[in-house]
């Protein structure tokens, strides 16, 4: 019996001591965000690094993940892991002043843990349209490059203000999105895919479901009758034999628009799943897509 | 009963694993993806000025990853003892009662919520776990209570009922999780490891070291249970009381371990298979070697998830089961002949 309260006694004892010498965290920045012009950015999303290079900070970046090959010198800097697991380890190597990240449990995860240890972390949420041109003001304004920031988001609205007035008044083309073929997912209403798919003068043919990227049946396909479906490539080295495969598995649905009139088309993926300051350019992929007619294609 | 374990041997094997572990953990301290210089390390910077890369990498991060690898490893393992003599069955490990799909419901639900803040260092993902895998054990237990004389069925049955239920709840959830919350999670329930703050190593330490060493003071009582439990009862042993106070501490350092790295799988089944067939079924070296055991193997296993793919990583449990599965039946069929299974 002795040692059982012997090793009751050591447990508590040790949890008080925990509490007096080791207390618990803080959540405290050793210095907080506000503007600054950061000289060493590590930026952990392929889109992020799109918008430090747009923002002319590519000199700047010591840090990117992985898939960051756009701008080509993009794909040049040394890689702290990858977007889904990054390596806390290669960031603080790079000796960052400031690390960039987007907003999910992931990457909160990572620039919490950052800030931890006195680094300064931007999380922004480039989810929708509307988020990329906050994000991109927020981190001009946490890079001092406010003006920038302000002229980038000016030519991005402007040129997808050109798009849709080139498109405006033209018959809706109703698009199924595919974001995998088996089972079958497509990009659902609450994406930015539909946000573009609508910037480009299109609609989505899914109507509105509670998954964000639903996986249907072959009978809503059919009942949706969408008159162009797209395919974003996975692999941008692959897009034909995607292309095969595609028009190979689609053409058994016969009555479908999209497919009677042979307008499956397999894109660049990499354009498209990246919201970056490369929207107008996915927006136009998108709109060629659907009215072919409209660039003298 | 092994007669040929005396004290002596017993601290002496205890001290060698010890050391060993020990020295593995500064071996695997010092690998990582970054280069780092234990020299410039331990250099003491001048007043003011900023430490050392080095010094951050190898304290602040490194350091703190291999401790909670090994505390993670010596509770899975020492627990996997426990469930395995309880439940008399070669197949138990700490998850068989529903601690591990209890424990991924509480983190799926704190993701999908979208929970963003901490309560002494800990992420609500860790506070949800700990709760929902406490939460599972007490369910089954107390239906497995209720089915009285063949109790240890009934708790493998509601085990195993549970466990599907939860995970066709975590299956739903993950079926209309945003595709990124579901990222997050889905390496949470592969087990994955960061470094902590001090304070929750300190604390979840300090719990899971106590909770092995209550284990190992219930090993002679273990011992004669897994005989049989009318002998025990005819020598004067509350079989109940035994097997409830061994099940709620086991349940508890899982619970712990749970919450600090995911769900880290396939500790604690093999590592105390392996113990058990290299030096015999005593339960009082059994919940110690154990211990030493899966830490080192975690610790092991956790440096390997760091390097394989670096500067990316891996969830540690694919590499415990890759690392582990070979191992484990190199084991099995070159031991196979003084195999002690429980019971």
């Amino acid at each position: 019996m002795v040692k059982w309260w012997l090793l009751s006694a050591a447990f508590v004892l040790w949890t008080a001591l925990g509490s007096v010498i080791v207390r618990p965290p803080a959540d405290a920045t050793r210095h907080g965000p506000g503007a600054r012009t950061s000289v060493r950015i590590v930026s952990m999303a392929p889109n992020l690094t799109e918008i430090l290079f747009a923002l002319g900070l590519g000199p700047n970046l010591v840090g990117v993940t992985q898939d960051s090959d756009y701008p080509p010198a993009a794909a040049q800097k040394p890689t702290v892991g990858s977007f889904w697991q990054p390596s806390i380890e290669a960031v603080i190597a790079m000796r960052p002043d400031l690390v960039v990240t987007q907003t999910f449990a992931q990457h909160r995860e990572l620039s919490r843990r950052l800030r931890r240890m006195g680094y300064r972390s931007l999380e922004v949420a480039v989810e929708t349209v509307a988020g990329l041109s906050e994000g991109i003001a927020a981190i001009g304004e946490a890079t001092g490059t406010t003006g920038q920031a302000d002229a980038l988001c000016a030519s991005i609205r402007a040129e997808i203000d050109r798009l849709g007035t080139l498109t405006a008044g033209t018959h809706r083309v109703k698009v199924l999105w595919v974001v995998q073929r088996e089972p079958l997912r497509v990009a659902g209403r609450n994406t930015f895919i539909h946000e573009m798919i609508e910037l480009a003068g299109g609609e989505n043919a899914i109507g509105p479901t509670v998954h964000i990227y639903p996986a249907v049946g072959s009978e809503q396909v059919i009942a949706a009758r969408p008159e162009v479906i797209i395919e974003p490539a996975m692999l941008p080295g692959a897009m034909e034999q995607q292309r095969q495969q595609a028009l190979a598995y689609w053409n058994r649905f016969e009555n479908v628009p999209a497919v009677t009139a042979g307008r499956v088309y397999v894109i660049d993926g990499d354009v498209v799943s990246r919201l970056s300051p490369r929207l107008p350019v996915a927006i136009e992929t998108i709109a060629r897509c659907l009215r072919p007619d409209l660039f003298g294609d | 009963m092994h007669p040929s374990l005396t004290p002596r041997i017993l601290l002496f094997r205890t001290a060698l694993a010890t050391a060993l572990l020990v020295a593995i953990m500064l071996a695997c301290a010092m690998i990582g993806p970054q280069d780092v210089s234990l020299k410039a390390a331990l250099h003491r910077p001048p007043a003011g000025a900023a430490v050392s890369p080095d010094y951050e990498i190898l304290v602040r991060v490194r350091i703190p990853r291999v401790l909670l690898a090994a505390m993670v490893g010596a509770a899975l393992a020492a627990s996997g003892v426990i469930f395995q003599a309880l439940l008399g069955n070669p197949l138990a490990d700490p998850y068989i009662l529903g601690v591990s799909s209890g424990a991924g419901l509480g983190a799926m639900i704190a993701v999908i919520a979208g929970l963003n803040w901490t309560l002494w260092g800990r992420s609500p993902i860790a506070i949800f776990a700990f709760v929902g895998a406490l939460g599972t054990v007490w369910l089954v237990w107390g239906i497995g209570r209720v089915t009285g004389r063949y109790q240890v069925t009934g708790l493998l049955l509601a085990g195993v009922v549970v466990n599907a239920f939860f995970s066709a709840m975590i299956m739903f959830l993950v079926s209309v999780a945003k595709s990124q919350q579901l990222h997050a999670t889905l390496f949470w329930l592969m087990g994955n490891m960061t470094e902590e703050d001090f304070f929750v190593l300190w604390m979840g330490g300090g719990g899971i070291v106590a909770g092995i060493t209550a284990l190992y003071f219930l090993g002679p009582q273990l011992n004669v249970i897994s005989v049989g439990h009318e002998d025990a009862r005819s020598i004067g042993i509350s079989v109940q009381r035994v097997e409830c106070i061994a099940f709620a501490i086991s349940a508890f350092i899982t619970a712990v371990a749970v919450s600090l790295s995911g769900l880290v799988g396939f500790v604690g089944l093999i590592v105390p298979h392996a113990v058990r067939l290299l030096f015999g079924p005593d339960h009082r070296q059994l919940v110690p070697l154990s211990a030493l055991v899966g830490a080192m193997f975690l610790v092991v296993a956790d440096t390997a998830a760091r390097m394989v793919v670096a500067p990316a990583q891996l969830p540690v449990g694919v590499v415990t089961a890759m690392i582990g599965g070979p191992f484990f039946l190199l084991l099995l069929v070159s031991h196979s002949r003084k195999v002690f299974w429980p019971r």
